[in-house]
């Protein structure tokens, strides 16, 4: 009688102290997040529903409710065009992406001689995108390719596509070299993704017969599709808080504004998130759901 | 050099294609870097020159010369914002790798409570962009009395979501098996972290170790924002101030183009540094 509660309290201890373990482990990045990631999150919150204005010894909040989400479809002329904007070229560059990034690492990983350095040259882009000297490189024109103009895509790339999308194909063309550039951490997470691979896998289906082409298809497409997933979600994440883009430029351009403040531009960036959410939130399910169906790899 | 000569004339045709492609795409994405070090040693008159040339024709060092002199009459010297920089990026980075594997390692195989809304959070918290909680920020790092200090500078890096997101993808990549047959063995929980995730997820680890750097290396934020006194500022944040200072200023053209230099040499050396253990294979290390 007495040994079933007895075994529940051992189980609820055990299961206690693994918990416990887990949250141990945690413990310092949730403080941490908390702290300088939560609070600041939650605060911005807090702000894009007021008016904030600057006084002596601090900030004074004026209660607006959703005015500033209002202002933002409704009087800002700017806001939400760049918004689209941003929107159509992202959903054109994602893909060219990860999938310049997923042949490079591929052939990357094969074979020849010299590999290693040209696997440093491809990831060395990375190093100066951040900051000052990408900026720099810009301003001077080094970002754009030559030959768009001298062969007059244009009115191609127009008669073809048509419309509204003719533009955006022209941006996404004229930032070529960024996509060059922008892959660098994709093709090394490929590439640490194909390592777990293991190659006897590979020499098993040779001796069944298999060419490489088939062997791509069946065994490495399907065992990089969680590296695919991190790489789309990274990719997304890199180009929306990419410090040269457009719409956050807007958004601290308004930050220091002194009749839209600090408050509306929390409103803007708040608009922005949700927006990145719903694609992101896209995202996420429709892998994890081509990997449920896969099932077996987590 | 014998045995790699052989090696060539023995490659496939395909593997002379792929050369080929691979010399032509690289020699493309590494033109930007030849034109940063081609600048820092171009003389006056050949950082005007239009149109403007790659390479630089009569090599010089008074850029840098230029540059060091400028610093040390400063108020603030220059090797003051180096050893800032060299504090706080060591500092930050050995902290966000121990605490980001942590987090990860748990989140990647363990059970407890608030797992699914941690995860969430920081996917979510990745969506945000830095600059717009740059404010409140300020507001906390001012309320716990952080300013002028070099935590200041560490702490705000210390909950990487970046990190910990791509290390959960990593780890949950090595298999259960491995660390029940461990924990079979006698393993303790601390034990299985030190001794077996660490060093699997060493590829990870440096390549967060190397996003983690150029984002702490470059970042002139906390410099702005936390710091009011000179002497507590990056180097980033020096440079940044010369760059921005000079922007039509002729005279100041051949410092930016050194400092430029000096700023990306670390990130270079970084790189190297961590590369070879970033793609080294993982065929050796136990896993399948």
């Amino acid at each position: 009688m007495s040994s079933v509660p007895d075994f529940k309290r051992k189980a609820a201890q055990y299961h206690l102290k693994r918990y416990g373990v887990g949250l141990l482990f945690m413990l310092p990045w949730i403080i941490g997040f908390c702290v300088f990631v939560a609070i600041p999150i939650g605060w911005s919150m807090f702000m894009s529903l007021h008016k904030v204005a600057v006084v002596p010894g601090g900030f004074k909040y004026t209660w607006l409710g959703l005015q500033n989400y209002r202002d933002a479809f409704l009087k800002d002329n700017v806001f939400p065009i760049e918004l689209i904007t941003y929107f159509q070229e992202m959903i054109l560059m994602v893909p060219i992406i990860v999938i310049f990034a997923l042949l490079i690492s591929l052939l990357l990983n094969q074979q020849f001689p010299g590999r290693f350095v040209y696997r440093a040259l491809f990831f060395l882009p990375v190093i100066f995108a951040t900051g000052q000297v990408l900026s720099e490189l810009f301003t001077q024109g080094a970002g754009d390719i030559p030959f768009l103009d001298q062969y007059n895509l244009e009115p191609v790339v127009r008669q073809y596509v048509g419309g509204e999308l003719a533009k955006t194909v022209m941006e996404v063309l004229g930032r070529v070299v960024l996509i060059l550039w922008y892959s660098g951490v994709q093709i090394l997470i490929f590439i640490a993704g194909f390592q777990t691979i293991s190659p006897s896998i590979y020499e098993a289906v040779r001796i069944d017969g298999a060419s490489p082409w088939e062997s791509f298809w069946k065994i490495t497409l399907p065992a990089s599709v969680p590296f695919i997933s991190l790489n789309v979600l990274y990719t997304i994440i890199d180009l929306f808080t990419f410090p040269l883009n457009p719409v956050l430029k807007h958004i601290k351009d308004n930050m220091f504004k002194v009749d839209t403040g600090y408050g509306y531009a929390s409103a803007l960036a708040w608009i922005y998130f949700g927006f990145i959410f719903v694609l992101l939130a896209l995202v996420t399910g429709l892998f994890s759901r081509s990997m449920r169906l896969k099932g077996g790899r987590p | 050099m014998m045995p790699k000569l052989r090696r060539l004339r023995t490659a496939s045709p395909f593997q002379v294609i792929l050369i080929t492609l691979f010399t032509a795409l690289a020699l493309f994405m590494s033109l930007p870097i030849v034109f940063i070090f081609n600048h820092a040693f171009k003389p006056q008159n050949e950082l005007f020159l239009f149109p403007p040339r790659f390479f630089v024709r009569h090599p010089t060092l008074h850029n840098f010369e230029t540059l060091f002199l400028h610093a040390s009459n400063a108020t603030v010297p220059f090797t003051r914002y180096l050893f800032n920089s060299l504090i706080v990026v060591s500092l930050t980075l050995v902290s966000v790798v121990v605490v980001s594997t942590m987090a990860a390692y748990v989140l990647a195989k363990y059970q407890f409570h608030f797992k699914q809304l941690i995860m969430s959070l920081i996917t979510l918290s990745l969506m945000f962009a830095p600059e717009t909680v740059s404010i409140p920020r300020y507001l906390v790092i001012n309320g716990i009395g952080l300013n002028n200090t070099y935590l200041g500078h560490i702490l705000p890096a210390l909950a990487s979501p970046v990190a910990v997101f791509m290390l959960v993808g990593f780890i949950s990549q090595i298999p259960s098996d491995l660390m029940e047959a461990a924990r079979i063995d006698g393993a303790g929980h601390v034990g299985i972290f030190v001794r077996m995730i660490l060093p699997l997820s060493v590829p990870a680890i440096a390549t967060i170790s190397i996003l983690t750097f150029q984002g702490v290396w470059g970042d002139v934020e906390t410099s702005t924002l936390f710091m009011q006194k000179e002497t507590m500022r990056t180097l980033a944040f020096y440079v940044n101030s010369l760059l921005s200072g000079l922007q039509n200023n002729v005279a100041g053209q051949n410092m930016a183009a050194a400092a430029g230099l000096l700023i990306f040499i670390p990130n270079l050396i970084i790189f190297l540094l961590f590369q070879r253990r970033v793609l080294e294979t993982m065929v050796h290390s136990g896993i399948k």
